[in-house]
């Protein structure tokens, strides 16, 4: 018995299925075969438009001018090294950035524990974790615009009732950006949170039983158990929140649309202007090759750290 | 024999099949949302019963004139033919000319308009466009209140403060502010820069050449920043856009308000709580300078990408009659484009205020013509907005104004 599945085995393995023997191809044509349409798929979608972007960058193209495309090999990036617009926004971008990645991990650290409390009834909690992830941004950035707003906003209104007085938040460039990262670490925490709670329930129950018997703390079961045991699912969660921060556009763009002048102005809202509103295709292709590298950058840090951890 | 007849019945089948959606042309309207499409919708009918087997219908968005623009240059630079007939504001044909997105009216006779709107739609001598109505902004005032303390509509800006700082004494309401104006980072912002830059006689752009005079432009910027620092416009002025004025002066809560003439049919509808009790007049001049005003108006361009483009160009033709432009400003308040109609008894019964408003319009000043206009109204407004939310100092936003626009227009 045992010797008539292994022969059945060996055969199979010796032999590739029919239909290829059919087309008499080889494992490395099968290879290719197989690999050929998730290839031609990712070239059309993702290799070819970044390639034309990066091709696009090199001449001088603007609809505005009624003239035929010029190549201008790096010029478009010598104006963007001479235009203050564009470091302040990139400058703003990183800010953002760097101030609401953290921020979103530690509201969206605190909703995951919250939400992984043994409630009775868990969807209340489970229901305002996922409805901020499902507002679209832009609907966000409208709603918060109103709630800061200096006249009719709720904020302000709050602040009256304790007696400090209110502020007009897109007066001032340093108010209007603490009204957009407050929004959008509203608006992110609950993504945080959603991946933070998966990982929070694969760690076993027993681990915390276990310190219990010997006496760990609350305190000490967080950062013995659960932190290290989370650090994968932090990891992927940090890596799509600051590529999403890096493009961060709807917020601000709904909120302030970059003012009071242009402090609050983002690079992809620079792109976007100079793309849709000034027609210069030239150099919103440079300025968006800048933040494609941008993006690349930070991925490639994040995959190292996950590679040395492993 | 059996054969051909099966056809022929075939044949004539299909036939009837394609003729009937063949009869009617349906052409596609662009109105912003700002622009009454509802009264338009009238006149659309009246074109659609003299045209029968034309069907018009309109499609809206964009409630001011930068989000429409970036609706439509994403529209048009797709090449897309779904819309056949566009509103453009009057800034706009220069740049659609030389995108090439409009196509000509060859041998149209545009003497019949008022000058400044010939002008604003013959590109490189080519009419890319027709005009839909005229506009320009105007100083809107409490009559009421004028008369109570006996005050003669001002005529300089000085006045003005004057005017309110006497109506704030004796008021003595909170709530009552003295002017509102554009100072959120809109295009409106830019005539908000322009009206006391060229009230003191100087000229932005002349002939596609920049002639920036950046005393006039610090005064100017000062004056503005003078109404927040003086409390005669509120501090949040910076937020402020053009329909934001229109409410706040239909609420009864501003004494003087910069604005385009529509402000006018609502300020007089059912919910206004100033029926009655609004005058218009010219803008204020500098100390020493003249009374100037913004051009404003919109325009009807046909896409160069529309597949109906004889029956579109016919649409605009009568969008732009004098039998629209009448109907237009007896029931939605936009000022006509042609000279005759500021004095035609209708029109004067449904807005007395438009038999002076001829030659308000007459010496309005058009902003500057160039392809890239987008940019140098960006530049402007940008910087309006920073130096009335106090972050820039009127010194630099001139200088600021200055750098960008030569940049813009070498």
């Amino acid at each position: 018995m045992t010797t008539s599945t292994l022969t059945t085995t060996q055969r199979i393995e010796k032999e590739p299925p029919a239909w290829t023997r059919m087309l008499d191809l080889s494992d490395r044509a099968l290879a290719v075969l197989l690999l050929a349409p998730a290839a031609i798929l990712l070239s059309l979608i993702i290799v070819y438009p970044v390639a034309r972007l990066a091709y696009t960058s090199f001449f001088s193209l603007s609809l505005t001018s009624g003239l035929p495309a010029e190549f201008v090999g790096l010029e478009n990036y010598q104006l963007m090294i001479e235009d203050p617009v564009f470091w302040e926004t990139t400058w703003n971008t990183v800010l953002i950035t760097l101030i609401t990645v953290p921020g979103a991990l530690v509201v969206g650290m605190g909703l995951a524990l919250l939400a992984n409390l043994p409630f009775r009834t868990q969807w209340p909690v489970r229901l305002s974790l996922l409805i901020p992830w499902a507002l679209p941004l832009s609907f966000a950035g409208l709603i918060f615009a109103w709630f800061f707003h200096s006249e009719y906003g709720v904020v302000n209104d709050v602040l009256n009732r304790f007696g400090i007085e209110g502020v007009i938040w897109f007066n001032s460039p340093d108010l209007a950006f603490a009204a957009i990262c407050l929004t959008i670490i509203w608006k992110t925490s609950s993504f945080m949170a959603l991946i933070i709670l998966a990982g929070l329930q694969t760690i076993p129950r027993s681990l915390y039983e276990a310190a219990d018997v010997d006496g760990a703390g609350r305190l000490r079961q967080f950062f013995e158990i659960t932190l290290p045991l989370l650090k994968p699912a932090i990891v992927v969660a940090l890596i799509f929140r600051t590529i999403t921060a890096l493009q961060t556009f709807d917020i601000p763009y709904m909120m302030t649309g970059g003012g009071p002048g242009t402090s609050t102005a983002t690079l992809a809202m620079y792109i976007h202007q100079n793309t849709v509103s000034f027609l210069d295709l030239g150099y919103g292709s440079a300025l968006a090759v800048v933040m494609f590298l941008l993006s690349m950058c930070v991925t490639v840090v994040y995959l190292r750290i996950i590679r040395t951890k492993e | 024999m059996k054969k051909t007849l099966l056809t022929g019945l075939l044949f004539s089948a299909s036939m009837l099949a394609l003729s009937a959606p063949a009869f009617a042309e349906e052409l596609k309207v662009y109105i912003s949302s700002q622009h009454q499409p509802q009264v338009w919708r009238q006149v659309l009918d009246k074109f659609e019963a003299a045209n029968p087997g034309t069907k018009v219908t309109i499609e809206t968005g964009g409630n001011t004139s930068e989000a429409q623009a970036q609706y439509l240059n994403t529209i048009m630079s797709a090449k897309d033919s779904s819309l056949d007939v566009l509103i453009l504001d009057v800034i706009r044909p220069a740049q659609f000319a030389a995108a090439g997105w409009t196509s000509p009216f060859e041998g149209k006779d545009m003497s019949v308009y008022l000058p400044a709107y010939a002008e604003a739609n013959t590109v490189d001598g080519k009419v890319v466009a027709l005009p839909a109505f005229a506009d320009s902004m105007f100083l809107y005032y409490r009559k009421d209140l004028l008369e109570k303390y006996g005050i003669e509509p001002p005529k300089t800006w000085d006045e003005l403060k004057a005017a309110v700082k006497k109506i704030n004494g004796g008021e003595n309401n909170a709530d009552l502010q003295g002017l509102s104006f554009q100072g959120k980072a809109i295009e409106g912002a830019v005539c908000t820069f322009l009206l006391p830059y060229w009230s003191q006689g100087k000229s932005l752009v002349q002939n596609g050449k920049l002639t920036f005079d950046k005393d006039a432009a610090v005064k100017s910027l000062k004056l503005w920043k003078s109404f927040v620092d003086e409390g005669i416009s509120k501090k949040n002025i910076a937020e402020v856009a053009t329909d934001d004025t229109r409410k706040e002066f239909q609420a009864g809560n501003v004494v003087f308000a910069v604005n385009w003439s529509y402000a006018w049919a609502q300020s007089q509808g059912k919910d206004s709580a100033v029926v009655g009790k609004v005058g218009v007049t010219r803008l204020p001049a500098m100390a020493g300078g003249d009374q100037a005003t913004c051009l404003g108006g919109w325009e009807w361009g046909v896409s160069a990408y529309s597949k109906h483009q004889e029956e579109a160009k016919k649409l605009v033709e009568y969008l732009s009659s004098p039998e629209s432009s009448k109907f237009m400003a007896i029931n939605g308040s936009l000022l006509p484009t042609y000279p005759s109609l500021y004095q035609d008894a209708e029109v004067v019964k449904a807005a007395p205020w438009f038999a002076d408003a001829k030659q308000v319009v007459e010496t309005a000043k058009p902003r500057p013509v160039t392809p890239r206009y987008n940019e140098v109204s960006e530049t402007i407004r940008t910087t309006v907005n920073a130096v009335l939310a106090g972050v820039m100092t009127p010194e630099d936003g001139a200088t600021q104004i200055e750098s960008r626009l030569k940049r813009i227009l070498r």
